[in-house]
C-alpha cells in the first residue's frame, strides 16, 4: 500500500457522502451550531467559536482516545468485514423463501406507480433500519453481556463527531450483521411484491431521508452543542440534546433514548426523555475509574475480561445447578430403593 | 530528419505486418510432419468428419420441427434417423442453407464428409435427466420418435420442444462428449494415437495432430477466427455478416472451415452478453492453436512427458471453458424460464399461449444444455442429482402437471402438479447452483441481479455507524 493509498484507506469516510462524517456534513454542523449559539443562545460570536472549537474538548484524553480508535478499528473492520455473511447472501435467501410461500403472489403490487414505489422503498428502508438501530442499541444496554462491549463507547467523557467511531470491534460487528439483517430483509421483499420497479430516493448517492438526518446535524449528538427541538418533535426525532441526555452521567438519564434518528420508538416504549434546560451534562461513566477512557488498551480488553468474567459466574451456576439437580435425582432413586428395600422386608 | 521518417515508416510497416499476422494466424494450414511421409499433401488440418456432423445435428433440429401432428410420423422419423444414424447415400443440407447476403458453399453432406452419422459418435451412458432409466443414446431415439409424431415439434401437453431438446443435447452428448471425453482424454495418452506414427494406416497426419484436429472441429470454430471479438463469431453462426465468414473471399462460405456451429456459437454469445466479463471464445481457441503449435513443433516425433503434460494443460483448458459455457447456458435458460413465468401470470387466452409456446422453448434449451452437460467426462455426481431434480423430467404446465416418469408403454405419466411460483424457485436455485459450483460469470438473464444491484446501491457498511 503505498501513502495515498494509506491515507485513503484511513480517511475515506470523510469524503463519502453515505458516512456520517463526510466532510460536508461536519461543516454544516458548524453552520448549525453557530446559528444555534448565536441566535438561540445570544452568545457572541467570539464565544460561539470558543465554544465550537473548545480544545479541552477537541483535545481531552477521552477524544485523543476516540481518534485513535477511529484509525485502529478500521484496520480491524478490514480484516473483520469479509468474514461476516454477506447482504447478498440474506437477500437471496429471503428471496427465494418467499417464492415457496403459499398464497404470496411475485409482483402483486407492480402495477403500483413507479414514484409511490420508490417512495415507499425509501421510507420502509429507512424505518426499519432505524428500527432496528433502536433494538439493538437497547439490547447492547439491557444484555449485561452486550453492555461490557457498550461501556467503551459511553465511557467518552467528552463528545466529538468522531466519538460515533469510539465503539468496541464487537459493537462494530453487531452493527454491521444488523444492518445485513435489515437490509437483507427490505429488499428482497420490495423486489419480490413490487418488481424491479424497486429503486431509492436519494441526494448524492445517499439515502434521501439519510442525507436530511446527516445534514440537519446529526453530527452534534456526539458535541457539547445541546441543541434542542420543540418538545412535540423530539417525540418523533431525537434532538442532539437528546441524545446527549443519552450519554448523561446522571442516574435518571439511564436507558434512555435508544433512538437514532426516530425518537418514536422510544415513546412507544418509555424509554424516551426529552430534553432539559438544566444546565451541564456531565458524560461517562461513573463506575469507570478515571483515566480509563483514555488508555486505548483497556478499552479494547476490559470488554473481553468482562465478558469472561460474566461467561464464567453462568457456567459456574449452570454447574452448580446441574450437580443440585443430579443430587436430587439421586436422593429421590435412594429413597425408591429404600421403600422397596423397606416393603420386601415387611413382606 | 530522413533517419526519423525511416523510423516511422519502419514503425508503420511493422505495426501493418504484425496486425496482418495475427489476423492470419489462424487454425491451420499445419505442414506436415509425419516422418517418411512421400505424399504430395501439404496440409495436415482435417477435422471435415466433425463438420458434417454439425450439420447432421442442424439438420435433424430442423426436422425435429416438422411433424404434422403424427400424419407424416413414420416418414419423418424414417428422414431423422438418416441424418442421426447416416445413410449411404448424399444428403440434402437442410440446415444451415444459403439465404440472402449469405451463400453457403455446401448444399449436401458428401461435399463436406462421407459416410458420417451423430449415432456413432454419441454419449451413451447412464442419462438419470430423462424419464425411463435409458441410456444416453437411446434417449436420443426416444427424442427422435416423439418430435416425428408431433405438431412442428411441439408438444403442448407435455410442454416438450423437440427441436430445442434435441439440437442442445446433442451439442453435448457429441461434440462436448467426443472432444472432452476423448479426443482431448484418452487420446492423448502416450500409448494412444502417438505423434510418431499416422493416425491411420495411409494419413498423412500424425495420431496426436489428428486427434487434437477432432477435437478442434467437434468445437466448431471458424479456422480464421483467431483474436475475433465474440460479436463477429456471433454474426458468422448467425448468418449476418458473410464478409467476416468468408476468409478465401471466393464469394461463399465453406462450412469446413468458415463457419461457426453451435459449442462455440455459444462461447461467444456469452462473451458478449450479461456482464460482458468473459473471454471464453478466445480462449478457447488460443488454447486449441498452441496445442496444436506444440504437436506441429514436435516435428513428428513421439510427444515428450512434457510436451504431454504441455498438451493436457492446454486440454484442461479446453475443458474447463467448454463445461462453463453450458454452465452459462443452463443458467441463461433457467432465467428465461423464471421471466416466461412471470409474462405468463399476467396473460390469457391467446397471448398466454404464445407466452406459453415460448416458455417451452426455453425449457427445452434448459433441459437440453443440462443434459449436455451431464454427457461429458467428469461425473457431475450431487450437483447433477439436484439439478435434475430442481429442474424436473419436464416444464411445469398450464395446468401445473409435469412429466414425473415414463410407464412401461414409454408414454410420459404426468401425475404431480407444482405451482408456478415453486417452479420460479427452483430456477432460481438452478441459478445459484451454476455460479457456486461452475463459477459463471456471463450469468445472462440473472434472476438475482437486481438484489445485488440494490445491495451495492446500499452500501450495508454505511449503515454500521451506532450511537
Amino acid at each position: 500500500m503505498d501513502d495515498i493509498n494509506l491515507i485513503e484507506f484511513f480517511l475515506s469516510d470523510f469524503i463519502n457522502p453515505k458516512k456520517r462524517v463526510f466532510t460536508g456534513y461536519l461543516i454544516l454542523s458548524v453552520v448549525l451550531a453557530s446559528l444555534w449559539l448565536l441566535f438561540v443562545k445570544r452568545q457572541s460570536l467570539q464565544s460561539t467559536f470558543k465554544k465550537i472549537f473548545d480544545r479541552k474538548i477537541l483535545w481531552s484524553g477521552s477524544a485523543k482516545a476516540d481518534y485513535k480508535l477511529f484509525l485502529l478499528n478500521r484496520v480491524f473492520t478490514f480484516f473483520i468485514s469479509p468474514l461476516l455473511i454477506s447482504q447478498v447472501a440474506i437477500s437471496t435467501a429471503i428471496y427465494m423463501f418467499l417464492h415457496s410461500v403459499d398464497g404470496f403472489n411475485q409482483n402483486f403490487f407492480a402495477s403500483t406507480p413507479t414514484s409511490i414505489i420508490i417512495a415507499l422503498f425509501t421510507i420502509t428502508l429507512f424505518v426499519v433500519d432505524d428500527f432496528t438501530k433502536y433494538v439493538v442499541h437497547r439490547w447492547m444496554h439491557k444484555i449485561p453481556l452486550l453492555w461490557a462491549i457498550h461501556k467503551v463507547h459511553h465511557s467518552a467523557k467528552t463528545m466529538t463527531p468522531i466519538t460515533v467511531y469510539r465503539v468496541h470491534p464487537l459493537e462494530g460487528v453487531l452493527f454491521s450483521l444488523r444492518s445485513v439483517f435489515a437490509q437483507g430483509l427490505v429488499i428482497p421483499s420490495f423486489l419480490f411484491f413490487f418488481g424491479n420497479a424497486v429503486d431509492l430516493y436519494t441526494i448524492v448517492g445517499v439515502n434521501i431521508l439519510v442525507f436530511f438526518f446527516h445534514a440537519t446535524g446529526s453530527n452534534l449528538r456526539h458535541s457539547h452543542i445541546d441543541i434542542a427541538y420543540w418538545k412535540w418533535l423530539e417525540h418523533i426525532l431525537i434532538s442532539p440534546s437528546q441524545h446527549q441526555v443519552h450519554h448523561s452521567i446522571a442516574e435518571e438519564h439511564y436507558d434512555k433514548n435508544f433512538g437514532a434518528a426516530l425518537a418514536i420508538w422510544d415513546w412507544v416504549f418509555g424509554s424516551l426523555h426529552l430534553s432539559e434546560n438544566k444546565g451541564t451534562v456531565f458524560f461517562g461513566l461513573d463506575t469507570y475509574e478515571s483515566g480509563k477512557e483514555s488508555r486505548i488498551k483497556d478499552l479494547y480488553l476490559e470488554p473481553i475480561y468482562e465478558i469472561a468474567k460474566i461467561l464464567k459466574t453462568f457456567c459456574i451456576k449452570l454447574v452448580s445447578r446441574l450437580l443440585n439437580w443430579l443430587s436430587l435425582i439421586r436422593d429421590l432413586f435412594l429413597v425408591q430403593i429404600n421403600k422397596k428395600n423397606h416393603n420386601d422386608f415387611n413382606k | 530528419m530522413i533517419m526519423k521518417k525511416l523510423k516511422v515508416t519502419t514503425a508503420i510497416v511493422a505495426v501493418a505486418l504484425s496486425g496482418t499476422m495475427a489476423l492470419s494466424d489462424g487454425y491451420g494450414p499445419f505442414p506436415v510432419t509425419l516422418k517418411g511421409y512421400s505424399g504430395d499433401k501439404t496440409n495436415t488440418v482435417s477435422y471435415s468428419g466433425q463438420i458434417a456432423r454439425h450439420v447432421l445435428e442442424q439438420s435433424l433440429k430442423k426436422l425435429a420441427g416438422k411433424g404434422n401432428g403424427g400424419g407424416n410420423a413414420a416418414d419423418l422419423e424414417a428422414q431423422m434417423l438418416s441424418y442421426f444414424n447416416g445413410s449411404d447415400d448424399d444428403l440434402p443440407i437442410i440446415a444451415p442453407k444459403s439465404k440472402d447476403g449469405f451463400k453457403i458453399k455446401q448444399t449436401s453432406l458428401h461435399q463436406i464428409s462421407k459416410g458420417k452419422n451423430i449415432s456413432g459418435k454419441f454419449y451413451d451412458g447412464a442419462m438419470p435427466a430423462w424419464p425411463g432409466n435409458m441410456s444416453g443414446k437411446d434417449v436420443a431415439y426416444n427424442m427422435i420418435a416423439m418430435a416425428a409424431k408431433s405438431n412442428k415439434g411441439f408438444d403442448a401437453d407435455t410442454g416438450y420442444d423437440w427441436a430445442q431438446l434435441i439440437s442442445k443435447y446433442t451439442m453435448g452428448a457429441m461434440a462436448y462428449n467426443q472432444a472432452v471425453d476423448n479426443y482431448l482424454d484418452e487420446k492423448l495418452s502416450a500409448e494412444k494415437k502417438p505423434n510418431n506414427k499416422p493416425y491411420k494406416d495411409g494419413a498423412h497426419y500424425t495420431g496426436k495432430e489428428h486427434s487434437w484436429d477432432e477435437a478442434f472441429g467437434y468445437w466448431g470454430a471458424a479456422a480464421h477466427q483467431h483474436g475475433f471479438n465474440p460479436n463477429k463469431v456471433y454474426e458468422i453462426a448467425k448468418m449476418k455478416n458473410q464478409g467476416v465468414a468468408d476468409k478465401n473471399g471466393d464469394g461463399m462460405v465453406d462450412l469446413k472451415s468458415e463457419y461457426v456451429f453451435g459449442p462455440c456459437y455459444y462461447a461467444a454469445a456469452f462473451d458478449r452478453s450479461g456482464t460482458k466479463s468473459t473471454n471464453y471464445t478466445n480462449t478457447m481457441f488460443d488454447a486449441f492453436l498452441d496445442g496444436r503449435k506444440l504437436i506441429t513443433a514436435a516435428a513428428g516425433d513421439a510427444l515428450s512427458d512434457s510436451e504431454r503434460s504441455q498438451l493436457k494443460a492446454y486440454a484442461a483448458t479446453i475443458e474447463e471453458n467448454w463445461e462453463k459455457v453450458l454452465a452459462e447456458a443452463v443458467f441463461k435458460y433457467a432465467g428465461s424460464v423464471y421471466k416466461d413465468i412471470n409474462k405468463m401470470k399476467e396473460l390469457s387466452g391467446d397471448d398466454l399461449n404464445k407466452a406459453y409456446r415460448a416458455y417451452a422453448k426455453h425449457w427445452g434449451e434448459l433441459k437440453g444444455f443440462a443434459m449436455a452437460m451431464q454427457s461429458g467426462k467428469s461425473n457431475l455426481g450431487a450437483t447433477a442429482t439436484k439439478m435434475n431434480e430442481l429442474m424436473g423430467f419436464g416444464p411445469v404446465t398450464l395446468n401445473n402437471s409435469y412429466v414425473t416418469g415414463m410407464d412401461s408403454n414409454g408414454n410420459f405419466v404426468m401425475d404431480r402438479k407444482k405451482s408456478w411460483s415453486d417452479y420460479q424457485l427452483h430456477m432460481l436455485k438452478i441459478q445459484q447452483m451454476m455460479v457456486d459450483q461452475f463459477s459463471v460469470k456471463a450469468r445472462v438473464n440473472d434472476g438475482l441481479n437486481d438484489l445485488q444491484a440494490l445491495t451495492d446501491k446500499l452500501d450495508s457498511a454505511s449503515s454500521a455507524e451506532t450511537d
